[in-house]
């Protein structure tokens, strides 16, 4: 796994929710992890500690009192505010690709576990320095779409091609590096999580999978094989 | 509370058509007055008759035959034709026998209407008084006599003054006939049969005009030939024209009726589709109120109908997003707390608070199933299944499934995803592995799961839809997962159904194509 960021500073999380035990809790398994750690009970107080000490990452909270999450969350989406991540009570799919729709970088809904919740924080800080592209976005490639948020391909025909979450994440990845020959090894590490019992040949199964999804008549080849050195998503996608 | 629809009533698009309808008649019945010619008369002049049926006679006795004609029916039969004893027909068969030689019983006349035209004088002395203009000048006799004359001339046959009358105008007329009768009198055949003389000439006045009439005179042999007049056959192509006007008319007022009709149904139509929108999803767009008052207001209606509708769904999603904040909220702190807890409690606790959860969500979800919320995209069905059933693989989860043929419905993306999800992850929570299969039958596709568990019986193959129903004491979950299923399959026009397997569960769900 690669480190969060390699300065001696370590990150900074700002954890906004109204319930001061959630607070504290977070807080304390941020800070074991290695982060250092603020709250805010509001969106008012987020705003006063973004504005005095600012934050790496942000923690946000969906519902609370005056301004909620979503809504402040939208305000903060531009360039240069921190990665958010989405906490929040609503956990279906729905409310998840709002939240991802609205900006946040990802979305985790409650109860989670508290380590999960740090692994992905770190994801988020990763991702960041790769320059890739958000949740909210759209990516275009060969007259494919992919929504990010809801995990969607959809077709040249306008037609949804539900992916699995490896296939997506395998997806990603190729279109997060496009046009460069990506080996099993790095895509093993882009999408799936390093479970550590996943192997080279489950790679080539989603591969191929992934790639009769998005083979079409007539179309070009788009996931490309380069013998002994792995795939090359060989069309560049634009956002 | 709401003000009048505009528009008009139905009642008015119907008395509209229906004056129309009226006034297209009228036109047609004005226009057949006024561009038809006058209705050519079946009366024929009398001494026009006698003419054509002499020279008929004549070439009946040289030929053998009757001469074939269309306008008058020529026979040659055994018994003489039955006469009426008419007087002006008397005076007829009377000069028809001298000029054709023959008896007076061997010429027999009958008319089933007898008139003369001469009406015009009567009608300008009457009004003019003493001196009638259009009387001839040189007529001797007095004022009170022709008036006394030419009362009676209209009446048909059979007065006595007619008769007299009749055989005096008559007599001017006759002059035609006997200047004729020398060239058909007895004398050698002719090779050539004459043609007949037209039957049809203006008449001057005090002309007798007959109509239906049957002349007979005895042929030599003793037969007796007669003349009929038949069909007016000027008269049916007057018919035709009369009817191709009204015909006409007829056809346009019906194009007319059909625009009519579709103007007052296509709102109709609208509105039923509309109002079939609004059922299926209380987002879509309001009904336009359009067409008669009545559907107006019924639009208004379903539009009122349909915003109380929608600020009912806003106030249960929040509610429900205050019942789930108000239950996560506790879960969060007790899994917070869990990590302070040492490692094998910590994971005993957090399997219950997933637990908890878990019947958390599915309680939520159910309540807020709105299968009208989420927008209807074209989805390919076979990657849906495949990715789902790779989700399961992946977790080390026995989900098979045969990939054939590429399968696009349409449909909503979330909806048709929670509910494979959750017949599979059904199907797994009572067998081992579960196998899914595609086909299509008669227009619908058709998805089984099939699991290797016990299989549900019979009787409760039913009950199993219903919300909170568990097949097994032990079992986990809400009861939810399967009447979730079923409610967004019929959503989308589909269902869901438990079917008999000789080994283990199946169900079956239904979409269409």
């Amino acid at each position: 796994m690669l480190a969060v960021t390699e300065t001696n500073q370590p990150p900074r999380v700002l954890i906004v929710d109204d319930d001061a035990d959630i607070r504290t809790g977070l807080v304390d398994v941020f800070e074991r992890a290695g982060f250092s750690a603020a709250s805010a009970g509001n969106v008012a107080a987020m705003e006063r500690a973004l504005a005095t000490n600012g934050a790496d990452l942000i923690v946000l909270d969906l519902m609370m009192p005056g301004e909620d999450g979503l809504s402040a969350c939208r305000r903060l989406s531009g360039n240069g505010r921190p990665p958010i991540i989405m906490l929040s009570a609503l956990g279906d799919d729905a409310d998840r690709i709002v939240g991802l729709e609205i900006g946040a970088d990802d979305y985790m809904a409650k109860p989670c576990n508290p380590r999960e919740l740090v692994a992905r924080a770190r994801a988020v800080l990763r991702r960041r320095g790769d320059d890739t592209a958000a949740p909210g976005e759209r990516v275009r490639f060969a007259g494919f779409r992919i929504d990010i948020a809801r995990r969607e391909l959809v077709d040249p025909d306008n037609v949804v091609i539900p992916l699995s979450a490896g296939e997506f994440r395998l997806l990603r990845a190729f279109v997060e590096h496009p046009q460069r020959v990506l080996s099993r090894e790095q895509l093993l590490d882009y999408a799936f999580d390093n479970d550590g019992d996943v192997f080279d040949r489950a790679v080539d199964v989603q591969v191929s999978r992934l790639r009769r999804k998005l083979e079409r008549p007539g179309g070009a080849e788009i996931i490309r094989t380069v013998r002994g050195e792995g795939y090359l998503f060989a069309v560049k996608p634009t956002l | 509370m709401t003000p009048r629809a505009r528009g008009l009533p139905v009642a008015a698009y119907l008395g509209a058509l229906v004056a129309l309808a009226l006034a297209a008649a009228f036109v047609a019945t004005l226009a057949v007055v006024i561009w038809l010619p006058p209705r050519p008369p079946d009366v024929m002049r009398e001494d026009l008759v006698a003419g054509h049926f002499q020279v008929g006679y004549d070439r009946t006795v040289t030929t053998g035959r009757p001469p074939p004609e269309t306008g008058l029916v020529w026979n040659i039969r055994n018994a003489p034709p039955r006469t009426e004893d008419s007087p002006p027909m008397a005076a007829l068969q009377h000069r028809l026998a001298a000029a054709l030689h023959l008896s007076g019983g061997q010429v027999r006349v009958a008319a089933r209407h007898v008139a003369q035209h001469d009406v015009f004088v009567f009608r300008v002395r009457d009004v003019e008084g003493e001196a009638p203009p259009e009387h001839a000048p040189g007529e001797a006799s007095p004022p009170e006599s022709t008036v006394s004359r030419r009362v009676v001339v209209v009446r048909d046959g059979g007065a006595d003054v007619t008769i007299e009358h009749a055989s005096d105008e008559a007599s001017e007329a006759e002059a035609a006939i006997p200047a004729r009768l020398p060239h058909v009198a007895p004398p050698a055949p002719p090779p050539p049969p004459p043609p007949l003389p037209p039957l049809f000439a203006p008449a001057p006045e005090g002309v007798m005009l007959i109509s239906g009439f049957e002349i007979g005179a005895q042929l030599p042999d003793g037969r007796w030939l007669t003349m009929r007049q038949g069909r007016n056959w000027a008269e049916i192509s007057w018919i035709a024209r009369a009817a191709l006007i009204i015909a006409a008319a007829l056809a346009s007022l019906s194009l007319l009726a059909i625009a009519f009709a579709r103007r007052l149904t296509r709102p109709i139509r609208n509105f039923s589709e509309a109002v079939q929108a609004v059922g299926v999803n209380p987002q879509s767009e309001p009904v336009t109120e359009e067409g008669p008052q009545e559907l107006r207001g019924a639009a208004r209606a379903v539009n009122a109908m349909q915003t109380r509708l929608r600020a009912l769904i806003a106030d249960r999603t929040k509610t429900l997003a205050a019942v789930a904040h108000d239950m996560r909220t506790p879960l969060m702190r007790l899994r917070l707390a869990a990590e302070n807890a040492p490692p094998e409690q910590r994971e005993r606790m957090a399997k219950e608070i997933g637990e908890v959860e878990a019947l958390v969500a599915s309680f939520i979800a159910f309540a807020r199933d709105d299968p009208a919320e989420e927008a209807r995209v074209r989805i390919d069905l076979t990657a849906l299944l495949q990715s789902i059933a790779d989700d399961h693989t992946q977790a080390g989860r026995g989900v098979e499934f045969d990939a054939g043929e590429r399968i696009i419905v349409t449909g909503q993306s979330l909806g048709l995803k929670r509910l494979f999800s959750n017949l599979i992850e059904n199907a797994l929570k009572y067998g081992a592995a579960a196998r899914i299969t595609m086909s299509r039958s008669e227009g619908m596709i058709l998805v089984d799961i099939d699991d290797d568990g016990p299989g549900v019986p019979a009787e409760q193959r039913e009950t199993v839809f219903e919300p909170f129903v568990r097949l097994s004491e032990g079992g986990r979950g809400a009861g939810l997962g399967l009447p979730a299923a079923r409610s967004i399959a019929r959503a989308h026009g589909g269902d869901v159904v438990m079917l008999d397997r000789a080994q283990g569960g199946r169900v079956r769900v239904t979409l269409p194509a």
